[in-house]
């Protein structure tokens, strides 16, 4: 049998590669991507050695790297050296009350539900003592520590558990995996770590404590989340509530490794800058996110929901490296005005009895564009692998579009493979017969849309489910009638 | 998208295909723009996204092939094995592509006409058809066909013209040394005629291969109606890349039949439809059936151009041995495309260790009051039908092969023609047994 | 409380609807009988406010407000209630969340508050015992994969739960077996009231042998051309509806 960096070098050679050129007005500098900047980086972050030296490999794989050209939409252009890749991370400009905050953005709050108090943590404003977060953070980090749980920045891993990370650091996504992996591996801002030691189940989602500390995240993060045999942890990223950020490129890396009966649940609500309504600004979200099953019968769950970003281009993949892995990917992903989304999942079935399931649900308005692009492939050692597929596509409006772009491979007999899709529109007489039973149009859309996305927001921790619910009803406010 | 063609083949293309068109034939502009095109759009590798899964520079740097073969003599007993039993039919045979009249037995009816493209080029048909096709304009072999294309067949039926016996055509290839071969077909069916046309193959060429880079265009005018079956069996020693681009107006109805079966080393075909007028119906029907090392490619494009159509797609697959099939199925509904109806399943039998599959059924979808749908699904015999079937007294073997004809009786089920279905149920019989 | 005037109704420009005139007084019901192609669903369809439909004359009053006007849900929430022919499967919407969200709905337009869950579960039981509605059928998904018997009845049920003024049956008899169509009956009687009227449309008279109507109108050709008691329907039971054609000449 071959070794996992075979088969990750093997997966990582025929990657989807990231890829997009255009003119970003920073006004940021020194703007500009170069072997100096990369040691300067590093040694602003008093790195070892061998991290900056990974860096470097990750700069010379990038040099050499070109953009693709399948993907489905037009392909906006970016200067790459027009990009000030250090900047101290920008500090949300601090303010004295709510009644500062931009209504609008408070308009949206309060129909998500989000408490006061988050509000104002996410909107900048100065907490009150009533609210201590650190004490909160401290609190959380007790119990964890008292469990072997570690749950910090990367820059902390890298400084105090130097050899988890150099493990497993670009293990699952290579230095040189695509273009955007490659240039968050030379200049990766910041990150998260979580390392679930053996037989722990991890008592809370990594997520409360997380959301309050969601800022300044950068638009080059990386996390990395290990669980060890017999260990499960949920994981929980980002917000309903919309995130403004002036930096447009988002290239993300998301590394999760699942030992022996582990199980990894990662959720991931995203609402960031759409741009407006010609689609001019918003954020590209071009971010690797990959796992790998690598012991028997573990787990890896990717669930996600994409409200935001004027393009989101992601494929989170399993490997089901270990025999009676599972892999799952649950997605619902909404466009509207001019935004694009192009995602989906890769699950490679390598293990005997691997099995995967994939919801997809994706809903167009406006003159948004959808699209599922999902990659099933079966090794010739997965005896007996199932996958399940299943890709629904939800039109309002008739300027939209919805795609589905399924890559099915099979290598073994005994594997069984079943893709569905459907399209459908949001049928005017559904929506006559809810305004019969005296539901206005409004309201009738987004019980039919949640109906319909039903299936993936089960995923999400009860307390997520909820606002993401109403975030699918925000997003899609104004789009009929 | 231009990749850098190393292989020697290409450079000989392009230098052969310069020589090979003189100054005063009638198409000389069109092949040298075809030829110019072919140049731009480059051989397709693996990195081309329509092309990545099957290497088609692999198989074109095997050995050097030359560009043209005149027909050698063929015998009418050399076709024989080409006819279908008990099938009341008309016959055209094509050696290399140019029709053979003396083997043939083409119908004196009026308003139909069947001759070669190469007489072709006057008619009104010709003028208005010809390399017009709108999917056949980024198709770098298509391109290659129009440029280097000897002659092929060329079919109109008039208005209100019936065919009233299918149509046989029986390619023969016979060569002398590897060749590269360039068939180009017009078929042309006026408002309200009809009829049913069957293609098959027979191979002459011993020790040498035949690469046989075909391209039919396929008009369908108001209300008119073809059945189309594609046989592609007996001919060993050969690849083949197809394109068969069909263009429907309104109310027409195309009936495409693929069965790609054993022998042939590699075949990649290219069919796809363009929707131009509402009301249509179209259905697409596959069987690949693969055995030993074959690599069978289907690549299917539905474009759904206005409201109204109807299309209806189903493959199915069947590996054996070491064989490699590739489905790629895509529908495509423009915006203006509302009430489109359009299916598309793509079912397989994997029953070798060693064989391989690979299906992309795309949707592309811009109209929202259209019902579409896909499905994809690969696996082994049911193991509860297996049981059943011997629990009754049936071998293995015998269960098995009944499975794999249950399994294909979709596809044969919806020929139309009753001798034609029985020859296809054997013949499928025939392989799996073999097996 | 529900007066129909001179109504003209159009569909893609073609006429169905050719003059109504009709009276439903508080606690009477009504049923309008006819061929197919008569009009009778487009009444329904009219009332309800389905938009395909362009009324082209006349009026409709109802409890005082002019119906016409209203959207569809408002006429809803002034107590308009369409029990549907054809009622819509919408997958992933379980129908106790839908009745919740319809409920209270209408009770925000009345300016009542949200009903606890703890009273709405109450009264669903209720209601459900009322017309003998499957609860196992609660948590589904909107009539998704629901029988045609089983569809009606929830049409029945969710007709209790929001308890209009009026209520509509659109054929809600046809396509329902003998056993199905008693329950369904059932469930209208008990719901009847002196404050409670109801529009019965069907095709057939076995309906009226368990819901026994106050007056029987015949729609023929777009317009009322004759009205009685529960003895018309018996007498078109027998002779159909040819004999009509003279009835309209001089009406």
């Amino acid at each position: 049998m071959r070794n996992s960096n075979e088969i990750i070098d093997d997966i990582a050679n025929k990657e989807y590669e990231f890829g997009f050129t255009t003119d970003i007005e920073m006004d940021i500098a020194p703007a500009g991507l170069n072997e100096e900047i990369i040691r300067f980086i590093s040694a602003k972050k008093e790195e070892p050695e061998w991290l900056l030296e990974w860096r470097l490999k990750g700069y010379q794989a990038f040099k050499k790297m070109q953009l693709p050209s399948w993907q489905h939409f037009p392909m906006p252009a970016i200067d790459f050296q027009a990009v000030s890749y250090y900047a101290a991370p920008k500090k949300k400009k601090q303010l004295a009350s709510l009644d500062e905050v931009d209504p609008e953005l408070l308009a949206t709050f309060e129909k998500l539900g989000i408490p006061l108090n988050e509000q104002k943590a996410l909107s900048g404003v100065a907490v009150d003592a009533v609210f201590d977060s650190v004490s909160v953070a401290t609190t959380f980090k007790g119990k964890l520590k008292e469990m072997g749980v570690i749950f910090c920045s990367f820059g902390e891993a890298v400084r105090e558990h130097p050899d988890l990370v150099k493990k497993y650091l670009g293990s699952v996504v290579p230095h040189s995996d695509n273009i955007f992996a490659a240039l968050n591996a030379a200049v990766f801002s910041d990150g998260s770590f979580v390392y679930i030691p053996k037989g722990v189940r991890c008592p809370m989602e990594l997520s409360t404590y997380f959301r309050i500390n969601a800022q300044n995240t950068g638009q080059f993060e990386r996390t990395l989340i290990i669980a060890d045999d017999n260990s499960y942890v949920s994981y929980l990223e980002g917000c309903t509530a919309p995130m403004r950020d002036e930096n447009q490129l988002h290239a993300a890396v998301v590394e999760l490794v699942a030992l022996d009966h582990a199980e990894i649940k990662y959720s991931t609500v995203q609402n960031w800058y759409p741009g407006d309504k010609d689609g001019k600004g918003g954020i590209y979200n071009f971010v690797t996110k990959r796992g790998i099953c690598k012991g028997n019968s573990s787990k890896i769950s990717w669930t996600q929901v994409e409200t935001g970003s004027a393009i989101t281009w992601k494929y989170p993949s399993v490997i089901l490296q270990g025999d009676d892995a599972q892999g799952e990917f649950y997605s619902v992903a909404v466009v509207r005005n001019k935004q694009i989304a192009d995602t989906g999942t890769k699950i490679y079935h390598l293990g005997r009895n691997t099995r995967s399931r994939i919801i997809s649900k994706g809903i167009s308005a406006g003159q948004g564009d959808n699209t599922y692009r999902g990659l099933v492939q079966v090794g010739p050692r997965a005896h007996n692998a199932r996958n399940f597929t299943q890709c629904d596509s939800l039109l309002i409006g008739n300027r939209c579009g919805a795609h589905t772009f399924p890559y099915i491979e099979s290598r073994n007999k005994s594997a069984t493979v079943e893709h569905e899709a459907t399209t459908s529109k949001i049928g005017e007489d559904q929506i006559f017969y809810l305004n019969q039973r005296g539901i206005d149009t409004e309201k009738a859309v987004a019980l039919i849309v949640n109906g319909y996305a039903k299936e993936v927001l089960n995923q999400l921790p009860m307390e997520f489910a909820v606002e993401a619910q109403k975030l699918l009803s925000i997003t899609l406010e104004g789009s009929v009638g | 998208m231009t990749h850098d063609i190393t292989i020697p083949f290409y450079q000989y293309i392009l230098e052969g295909g310069n020589g090979l068109t003189p100054k005063e034939d009638v198409l000389y502009a069109t092949r040298q723009d075809a030829l110019a095109r072919f140049r731009s759009l480059g051989l397709p590798d693996l990195k081309t996204e329509a092309w990545r899964y099957t290497n088609i520079q692999r198989t074109l740097k095997e050995q050097p092939f030359i560009l043209q073969q005149q027909p050698l003599p063929v015998t009418a007993s050399q076709v024989a094995p080409a006819a279908i039993a008990d099938l009341p039919c008309y016959r055209a045979v094509l050696v290399n592509g140019h029709l053979q009249p003396e083997l043939s037995d083409l119908p004196e009816i009026k308003d139909i006409t069947i001759s070669k493209l190469s007489e072709a080029s006057q008619q009104a048909g010709f003028k208005a058809h010809f390399d017009k096709h709108p999917h056949l304009a980024d198709q770098p072999f298509a391109a290659l066909n129009t440029a280097l294309f000897a002659d092929g067949l060329y079919i109109e039926l008039k208005k209100n013209a019936i065919l009233d016996k299918p149509l046989h055509i029986v390619h023969v290839y016979t060569l002398s040394q590897h060749a590269f071969l360039q068939p180009r077909h017009l078929f042309i069916v006026h408002p309200h005629a009809s009829g049913a046309i069957i293609e098959s193959s027979v191979g002459l060429h011993d020790g040498v291969v035949a690469f046989v880079n075909s391209v039919s265009e396929v008009i369908l005018e108001e209300n008119a109606e073809l059945w189309h079956y594609n046989l592609q069996n007996t001919v060993q020693d050969s690849r083949h890349v197809t394109h068969t681009a069909i263009l429907q107006q309104a109310y027409s109805r195309y009936h495409h039949h693929n069965f790609a079966l054993p022998q042939a080393n590699l075949i990649r075909n290219n069919l796809s439809v363009a929707l131009k007028g509402s009301y249509t119906e179209t259905d697409l029907h596959g069987l690949t059936l693969v055995t030993e090392q074959q690599h069978v490619d289907n690549h299917t494009f539905v474009d759904h151009l206005v409201p109204h159509c109807n299309s209806n797609e189903l493959y199915k697959g069947v590996l054996l041995d070491n064989a490699n099939s590739v489905f790629t199925g895509r529908i495509h509904v423009h915006q203006d495309a509302q009430k489109t109806n359009a299916f598309q399943q793509n079912n397989n039998l994997l029953l070798s260790e060693k064989a391989n599959i690979n299906s992309q059924p795309q949707l592309e979808i811009y109209a929202d009051d259209v019902k579409c749908s896909h499905g994809f699904t690969v696996g082994q015999f049911s193991e509860e039908s297996l049981f059943y079937l011997r629990s009754r007294g049936i071998g293995q073997e015998a269960a098995k092969t009944l499975l794999v004809n249950a399994f294909a009786f979709d596809i044969t089920d919806q020929v139309h023609i009753p001798a034609l279905q029985h020859y296809l149920t054997e013949e499928i019989l025939r392989y799996v047994t073999r097996n | 409380m529900l007066t129909i005037k001179n109504l003209h109704a159009e569909v893609d420009g073609k006429a169905i609807l050719k003059g109504i005139d009709l009276e439903i007084r508080k606690g009477e019901v009504h049923a309008i009988m006819g061929p197919n192609g008569s009009g009778k669903s487009s009444l329904a369809s009219v009332l309800a406010g389905r938009e395909n439909y362009t009324v082209t004359q006349g009026e409709v009053n109802f409890d005082g407000k002019e119906l016409l006007e209203l959207s569809p849900e408002d006429r809803a929430r002034e107590g308009v209630f369409l029990a549907f022919q054809y009622p819509v499967e919408i997958p992933g919407v379980s129908n106790l969340n839908f009745l919740k969200t319809a409920l209270n709905e209408i009770r925000a337009y009345k300016g009542l508050p949200a009903l606890e869950a703890k009273e709405f579960l109450k009264l669903t039981k209720e209601k459900q015992q009322l017309v003998d509605f499957n609860a196992n059928l609660m948590n589904r998904s909107l009539n998704e994969g629901f029988s045609g018997g089983e569809k009606k009845r929830n049409e029945i049920f969710q007709l209790a739960m929001l308890d209009p003024k009026l209520g509509i049956l659109d054929e809600t008899d046809s396509g329902l077996d003998i056993d199905a169509l008693r329950i369904v009956a059932n469930g209208v009687n008990k719901l009847r009231g002196p404050e409670k009227s109801f529009l019965l449309i069907t095709h057939y008279q076995r309906l009226l042998d368990y819901i026994i109507p106050d007056f029987v109108h015949v729609l023929y050709n777009g317009r009322i051309v004759k009205t009685g008691t529960k003895e018309l329907a018996l007498e078109l039971e027998e002779k159909g509806y040819d004999w009509l054609r003279e009835a309209e000449v001089h009406v």
